[in-house]
């Protein structure tokens, strides 16, 4: 006998574990759960499967983020050591907090998520709407954020940026710099990438056709889309990040816009075959937002608060390139992790930060008009 | 006895009215009322452009899979009916093979066999047949084939049912009559295989107008058709209305066309004289 449970057993454990989290406190009272324990051949008392709701013991905390690699670095730099401090325990469900599901979640009035990794515009643009919770900054730190990055219902987690990404190889050492390089389809021949969301791709567009970065919101969209339109059958338009960067190691496309998050793996994995730079990047915030009467109450503030650790960002930046949103945490970084942080001041100063008011107000519909400008 | 039967199917029939038809009226409810009472949405079929290219898109993507497919399919179709009983069973197993692998990994194994550097592209460079790789992904031509290969075993289980029923000796009496082998197969079998036609090609272009995966996947992300659509309308823009007024819209043209198929056909005989 070895002491490690084998694979049926493992799977009998983690089917135990899944059926504690979903009926512990609240969706079954203590006789439904008994039955179906009973009715599945599963002894109540031995596998301490007894509900919380009849011993008091909090409920399992869930956080909703968009997968990946996102689930073990949110588990590694944040929901560990808030385990460790508090003794609560916090599930990572990666499946996306999508302004749909949140919306249908919140209207059934069955909340089921606590806090979700999202941005800063859309808080803005959902809050209003009754769907979020406002931020209770009596608990969290608004002084470890920039004055920026905290609104009435998001604050910010982490910086991340959307950046000119290309391969090192193709143009005989030359690799292109700017946006306007990205556009110049002789120039620079190859396939371009962008992704099928219009953060960051509408900027790209303008700065290619010589808006100045102080002049790119309110954008215009006629000219944004004229620039897709213009380069769209050089281009493909990927859906998913991953698809994106695997485009991008697979030789598929040459040059385009990627997340810094992913561009800087890419570089590794290509050993240096494609690079990305800051300049002309589009940098954004991404930040908590809590659905409207989340079941872990008010805990959910002190987990937030737990995350504005300097400590802990860097550990985010470290595993994920994730930039620290915290100030502090930026200003004592070794250079190699400097290099990497978008947040960084060398970097920050190079891109263009993310008009969050903008899309709060227009995000719909110039989705919709950008999906019809590259659409055939 | 006959109530009995009908007693007993009560409560599957229940569940189907509960978890089924329940909620999707309630889909239909939304298309009405949603962002206000009325038929707003179902104005956009004839107003909107957007909506426009995104039906014509997805028009026009099931014809080409729709006519396409059949051809193959009835090829293969037609060679298996002639086939030896062992061939026969080979041939249906790889017919049916891909319908075990999931969508979504057959459509980037056709990105891994057809992008710039796949396996295509580069064999017919290395054969020295081109300079630079075919756009064959990526594309509208990337969907067609990837949807094709999806629908074959549909079109070719369909067609060989059908053909199953028509009795070869035909065949030989046609040519025992003084027909050449062309005109045997144009003027019997052809004819014959008819029902089988019609149901495969309603079957294949009704079930090419839901694609989701395969198009978001093989079509570079400029082939936007009605079900990548609605879904973004329903995650991303929240124009429920919209959403829901399109998936009404298409539930009933497919209905139609099997209303239509069922008036032309004895569905029965579609499949073989059983």
């Amino acid at each position: 006998m070895t002491d490690r449970p084998s694979y049926d057993e493992q799977r009998h454990l983690d089917a135990i574990e899944h059926f504690r989290d979903r009926t512990e406190g609240r969706a079954i009272d203590r006789r439904g759960f008994l039955a179906i324990c009973a009715a599945l051949g599963i002894p109540a008392g031995a596998a301490h499967l007894t509900p919380a709701a009849a011993q008091g013991t909090p409920r399992e905390m869930v956080l909703v983020n968009w997968g990946g690699d996102a689930v073990r670095g949110m588990r590694t730099a944040w929901v560990e050591p808030y385990t460790r401090a508090t003794g609560r325990r916090v599930a990572i469900d990666g499946t996306g907090p999508s302004t749909g599901r949140i919306r249908l979640m919140v209207q059934s009035g069955r909340v089921t998520w606590d806090v979700m990794d999202r941005n800063l515009h859309t808080a803005l643009e959902i809050g209003p709407e009754g769907m979020l919770e406002e931020i209770d900054y009596s608990i969290v730190d608004r002084s470890k954020v920039r004055p920026e990055h905290a609104n009435r219902w998001g604050v910010g987690n982490y910086t991340y940026a959307h950046v000119l990404t290309y391969n090192t190889r193709r143009w005989g050492g030359r690799v292109p710099s700017t946006w306007k390089d990205v556009w110049d389809v002789r120039g620079f021949p190859g396939r371009r990438a962008f992704r099928r969301t219009i953060d960051g791709a509408l900027e790209a567009a303008l700065m290619a056709d010589g808006v100045a970065r102080d002049r790119i919101y309110p954008i215009d969209m006629k000219r944004a889309l004229d620039g897709h339109r213009a380069i769209k059958a050089n281009t493909i338009y990927y859906n998913a990040i991953a698809e994106g960067q695997a485009a991008f190691r697979d030789n598929e496309v040459h040059l385009g816009l990627l997340l810094n998050t992913r561009s800087w793996p890419l570089k590794q994995d290509t050993n240096g075959g494609c690079d990305y730079t800051f300049n002309e990047g589009i940098v954004w915030v991404a930040a908590w937002m809590v659905p409207k009467n989340p079941p872990s109450g008010r805990q959910v503030w002190e987990f937030i608060r737990s995350t504005q650790e300097p400590e802990s960002q860097v550990t985010l930046l470290r595993s994920n390139g994730y930039g620290p949103v915290n100030p502090a945490a930026s200003a004592g970084l070794p250079p190699d992790l400097a290099a990497i942080d978008p947040g960084h001041p060398a970097n920050y100063a190079r891109m263009l930060p993310g008009g969050v008011e903008w899309y709060a107000e227009h995000a719909t519909n110039a989705l919709q008009q950008y999906l019809d400008a590259i659409s055939s | 006895m006959r109530g009995f039967y009908w007693l007993a199917l009560l409560p599957a029939l229940l569940l189907l009215l509960g978890l089924y038809v329940a909620p999707l009226f309630g889909v239909l409810l939304i298309s009405v009322t949603e962002p206000r009472p009325g038929l707003g949405n179902y104005e956009l079929l004839l107003t909107s452009a957007s909506v426009q290219r995104a039906l014509w898109t997805t028009a026009r993507i099931s014809l080409m899979t729709t006519v396409v497919t059949l051809l193959l399919g009835y090829v293969v179709a037609y060679a298996m009916r002639t086939a030896s009983g062992t061939a026969q069973r080979w041939m249906m197993f790889w017919v049916l093979f891909p319908f075990w692998i999931s969508v979504l990994v057959r459509s980037f194994a056709w990105i891994t066999l057809l992008r710039g550097e796949g396996v295509i592209n580069t064999a017919l460079r290395g054969i020295g047949l081109i300079e630079e790789p075919l756009p064959l992904v990526r594309n509208e031509l990337g969907v067609v084939i990837g949807m094709v290969h999806a629908m074959l075993p549909y079109a070719i289980l369909t067609l060989y049912a059908n053909m199953r029923g028509i009795d070869l000796r035909l065949m030989a009496a046609a040519r025992g009559l003084g027909a050449g082998r062309t005109a045997a197969f144009l003027r019997v079998f052809l004819p014959l295989t008819r029902p089988g036609i019609l149901g495969a090609t309603v079957l294949v272009f009704i079930l090419s107008l839901g694609f989701y995966v395969t198009p978001a996947i093989l079509g570079g992300g400029k082939t936007l058709m009605i079900a990548e659509y609605v879904a973004l309308q329903i995650n991303e823009t929240l124009r429920w209305g919209l959403g829901t007024m399109l998936a009404t819209t298409l539930m009933i043209a497919v209905l139609g066309l099997m209303w239509t198929l069922s008036r032309v056909l004895d569905v029965k005989k579609l499949f073989g004289p059983g």
